[in-house]
């Protein structure tokens, strides 16, 4: 990247200078090795790595099938296999290269001291951040339980607040009435930022054994087939943020350069790509590159400029918001 | 098996070392299609222009096909052949659903976007001279690229190609001019390539088909190893590829037999690269039960720890 281009596309987020707005999305990328197996693909590109979803102990996760094809986008149910926090801590974090890019851990658990957990040994790590993940659909106790109930969301955002100092982000899901009340009571509870969002819940069904093609039955929706609810829900719960200065990592079926900007538009920092990554493994330099020329057309000079500047149709505005 | 104190050969030509990690070890390439020909029974072999997956493909590596850009999820599909000094990649195919019947489609001078290389591929015991091949339907391709490259780097060894497939073979069976030993008379037919290289190979079905053992692939297979000597049969080893019903009738063969047995298995791919743990088959290891993703832990596994 040259000069000019990484001061058009560095951002900053939650004090922390991203490369790019660009952040691979939990358990996309394993635990962000995986996908440094392809030539031409670097860590470099992108300004954050999320890594797969990590409980207390180590998950064996859910039985196959386990992703399957849907028009437009994907299920998936991996049920979080991971080895466990103190392996992913003592292991893989002393071989991943930080000087790459930046490295948020995602914590899931079933009890809100699972959570707190979790969190502690992430904060005696050097994990660049802290994503709690509220919204898995795939496991059965806390992840989406805990994330569309605004009480419980907001006892394990405080919990794990009250552990570390490190930044924050708290993952919403698209499976509860009301994301915005949500993000409210997640940021009373101390969170640093938001990730909008996690997968809808859905199902295939394969008419010949008559079951659900998934070995969990059900699975989490991504990809396009979910991007205009995804930006709906950011615009929702950037109207919560914007007064509080609180950053959003938009997400959900970003697959091109286009796709991000609306993102961005609509109220989001920082953009996931996530599913996007097995339609292209080197998608993320054409988004970089896509977002550098439109920034320049536009006559802008960095992203921030961007965020949240939709402008909304008079009449819509109340229903809206 | 693969504990075993025999030394096994390294098939990899330029393998890293675990030091310098996986790193830019699978490729992405825009595959130009030279050749794309139909057979009985929805089948294809696509031969596509793809220098560096021909090049580093092994026995048993696959790759991920964008079968139409609309597409989220590419396919996995076993390489079959290469020629690393023209560049070309060749595949097997059955068109059986959505993805493979666009596929199909796709034309001579089309571009289809192929990431590979990927997977452990099948690793041959430089002591045993008796490899036997097991291939079922769409899971012939590994086979084929399997004996061409013993034919090309261990010829000393004494191959035997047992092929099943229930829709005609793609490929016109020929008469063939290689003894084997213990397979009944009615198996005299071989495919002509692999007599070419002067590999033995015998076709099944439970169809009528003519020169064909009318049978499993397994049985014949068994009819092979009961008429070996014990010594004979300590020189034996398996690799199998096809459908799971078959490949768990070859795992427990080679058990009654006492013999190492490494299968090559299928589930659903996302990722391909070992980053979404969507591929994921239960495996026994020494310590317990766990998940091994198809995609960079196999697609390669020996049967006792998938099986048994
Ligand atoms: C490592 C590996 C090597 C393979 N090699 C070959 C080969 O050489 N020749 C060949 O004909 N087939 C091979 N297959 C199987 C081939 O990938 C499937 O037939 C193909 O994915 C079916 O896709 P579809 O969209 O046409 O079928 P659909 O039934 O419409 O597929 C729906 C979804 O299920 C997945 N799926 C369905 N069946 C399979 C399967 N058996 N394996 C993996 N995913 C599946 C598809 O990828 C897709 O996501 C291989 C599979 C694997 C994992
Ligand atoms: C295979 C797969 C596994 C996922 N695992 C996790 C996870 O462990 N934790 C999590 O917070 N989100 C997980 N997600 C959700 C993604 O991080 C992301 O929020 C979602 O896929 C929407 O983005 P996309 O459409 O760009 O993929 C997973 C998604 C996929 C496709
Ligand atoms: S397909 Fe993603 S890990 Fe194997």
């Amino acid at each position: 990247m040259s000069d000019d281009v990484s001061d058009l596309l560095a951002v900053e987020f939650c004090g922390m200078r991203l490369a790019t707005p660009l952040v691979l999305l939990s358990g996309c990328v394993g635990f962000g090795e995986e996908y440094t197996r392809v030539d031409g693909f670097s860590n470099r590109d992108v300004g954050a790595v999320c890594l797969k979803g990590t409980t207390l102990a180590p998950r064996l996760g859910n039985p196959p099938h386990r992703v399957y094809e849907t028009p437009l986008g994907m299920l998936n149910a991996i049920g979080l296999q991971n080895p466990g926090a103190r392996h992913v801590v003592d292991e893989i974090l002393p071989k991943l290269d930080f000087a790459e890019t930046r490295f948020i851990a995602n914590v899931s658990g079933s009890t809100v001291e699972e959570y707190e957990e979790v969190t502690r040994i992430f904060d005696d790590s050097p994990i660049d951040a802290i994503e709690i993940n509220i919204s898995c659909p795939n496991v059965k106790e806390g992840g989406v339980a805990f994330g569309n109930d605004p009480d419980m969301s907001a006892r394990v955002v405080a919990a794990c607040r009250k552990i570390t100092d490190k930044p924050l982000i708290t993952k919403l899901s698209p499976n509860q009435t009301d994301i915005a009340e949500n993000a409210r009571r997640c940021i009373e509870a101390g969170t640093d930022a938001f990730a909008v969002i996690n997968t809808l819940m859905g199902m295939a069904v394969d008419i010949e054994s008559r079951t659900p093609f998934i070995g969990n039955n059900q699975g989490g929706l991504s990809g396009p087939a979910i991007k205009p609810i995804a930006l709906l829900k950011v615009h929702q719960v950037y109207q919560v943020c914007r007064t509080h200065d609180i950053p959003i990592i938009g997400q959900g079926g970003i697959l091109t350069a286009h796709d991000a900007l609306e993102f961005i538009i609509a109220g989001a920092s920082t953009v996931g790509i996530g599913t996007a990554l097995f339609y292209d493994p080197l998608v993320c330099p054409k988004i970089n590159a896509g977002i550098a020329d439109y920034l320049r057309r536009h006559r802008l000079a960095n992203v921030q400029q961007l965020v949240g500047s939709l402008v909304l149709h008079e009449a819509t505005k109340k229903v809206c918001v | 098996m693969r504990g075993s104190s025999a030394p096994t050969e390294t098939v990899v030509i330029a393998v890293k070392t675990a030091k310098t990690t996986h790193r830019n070890t699978i490729f992405v390439e825009a595959a130009r299609v030279l050749a794309h020909d139909a057979y009985a029974g929805d089948q294809y072999i696509l031969r596509v222009h793809a220098p560096r997956c021909a090049q580093h493909a092994t026995p048993g590596s696959f790759a991920h096909l964008q079968c139409d850009p609309q597409l989220p999820m590419r396919r996995p599909l076993s390489i079959m052949r290469t020629s690393g000094s023209d560049g070309w990649v060749e595949f097997l195919y059955r068109a059986v659903g959505t993805g493979t019947r666009l596929l199909a489609q796709r034309k001579v001078g089309d571009d289809i976007s192929l990431l590979g290389p990927i997977g452990r591929h099948f690793e041959p015991d430089q002591t045993r001279s008796r490899p036997l091949l097991i291939g079922g339907g769409v899971g012939i391709p590994p086979m084929v690229f399997l004996a061409e490259w013993l034919h090309r780097h261990q010829p000393h060894k004494q191959p035997l190609v047992l092929m099943g497939s229930e829709t005609p073979f793609p490929f016109t069976p020929q008469r063939s001019a290689i003894d084997v030993g213990g397979v009944p008379a009615e198996a005299s037919t071989a495919m002509p390539l692999l007599e070419q290289w002067r590999i033995a190979s015998r076709l099944a079905s439970q169809q009528k088909f003519a020169g064909c053992y009318q049978g499993y692939v397994t049985q014949l297979a068994a009819h092979w190893l009961d008429a070996l000597t014990p010594p004979q049969r300590k020189d034996v080893e398996i690799f199998a590829c096809g459908p799971h019903p078959m490949l768990a009738a070859t795992a427990k063969l080679a058990q009654r037999y006492g013999i190492a047995c490494q299968v090559s298995l299928e589930e659903f791919m996302a990722c391909a690269v070992g980053g979404c743990a969507g591929c994921v088959v239960p495996v026994n290891t020494p310590a317990g039960p766990a998940m091994k993703r198809v995609c960079v832990d196999g697609p390669v596994f020996d049967a006792t720890s998938v099986f048994f």
